[in-house]
């Protein structure tokens, strides 16, 4: 058994509380346990805010498409835009954890709970898009 | 999100409710700073109704921390669900805010 939800949205903050959403939806019915379906949010929500804030272009001048596939053993999530390549899981800072309060950076933190709550991450470059693949495994 | 604020002498008490994302972050900062006065001692935010929060929530608890230690006013957290709990162990703010289980043990540290 596998279901998808296909999501088309324009490049503003103000739509990624729909996208959460309907993540949330899909995971009630697909019966995602708690943790895995705040991982998928999260890790969604990061990506998307990313393209949103550095992918250049006015807010609502270009879409994003997500695409969230769950099956038995996995949910498979894909992030595509036409934004400025940018590569998140190389190009965005490494977050100092070490630092304390007055020296800690926030930059970096998405990304980061992004490689630490996927199984796996990936990016690519096709035909003048980003396209992120984000894997969590339901066990 | 929410948040409601509650003094108990000179600890003000701010508890979060609802989800904090990168579509209200701004407004969760601005409610909290605006919740802290001049002759507080002490900050404990209980996220016990916070259902969720992304980096960009953690931001805005890590700007308040930051004023209030240049203040050398304590701030802590408190009454963490476990999703939460593991987004602040995963960012190490574990490690530079102090973290405690319930808003009584919160309130009996910072009094």
């Amino acid at each position: 058994m596998s279901a998808t939800l296909q999501l088309r949205i324009p490049n503003r903050i103000e739509e990624l509380p729909g996208v959460s959403e309907a993540v949330e939806a899909l995971g009630q019915e697909e019966r995602w346990a708690q943790d895995v379906t705040y991982a998928i949010v999260l890790g969604l929500e990061e990506v998307a805010t990313n393209v949103v804030r550095h992918g250049g272009g006015e807010p609502g001048s270009s879409e994003i498409e997500i695409e969230v596939t769950s099956s038995d053993d996995e949910v498979r999530i894909e992030v595509r835009d036409g934004g400025r390549a940018f590569d998140p899981f190389h190009e965005a800072p490494e977050p100092d954890l070490d630092a304390g309060v007055q020296e800690r950076q926030i930059g970096g933190l998405g990304v980061h709970f992004v490689k630490v709550l996927m199984d796996e991450t990936s990016y690519s470059r096709e035909g003048g898009r980003n396209h992120v693949t984000m894997v969590k495994r339901r066990s | 999100m929410n948040v409601q604020v509650e003094n108990h002498d000179k600890v003000l008490v701010a508890k979060v409710e609802g989800r904090v994302d990168s579509s209200n972050s701004q407004d969760f900062e601005r409610q909290l700073q605006g919740a802290i006065g001049e002759d507080v001692q002490a900050v404990v935010i209980d996220l016990g109704q916070l259902a969720y929060i992304s980096s960009a929530g953690l931001r805005v608890v890590l700007l308040v921390a930051k004023t209030l230690g240049q203040r050398n006013v304590s701030i802590s957290l408190c009454a963490l669900s476990d999703p939460v709990q593991s987004v602040f162990e995963i960012s190490g703010f574990n490690r530079i805010i102090q973290i405690y289980d319930s808003q009584a043990d919160a309130l009996a540290a910072a009094g």
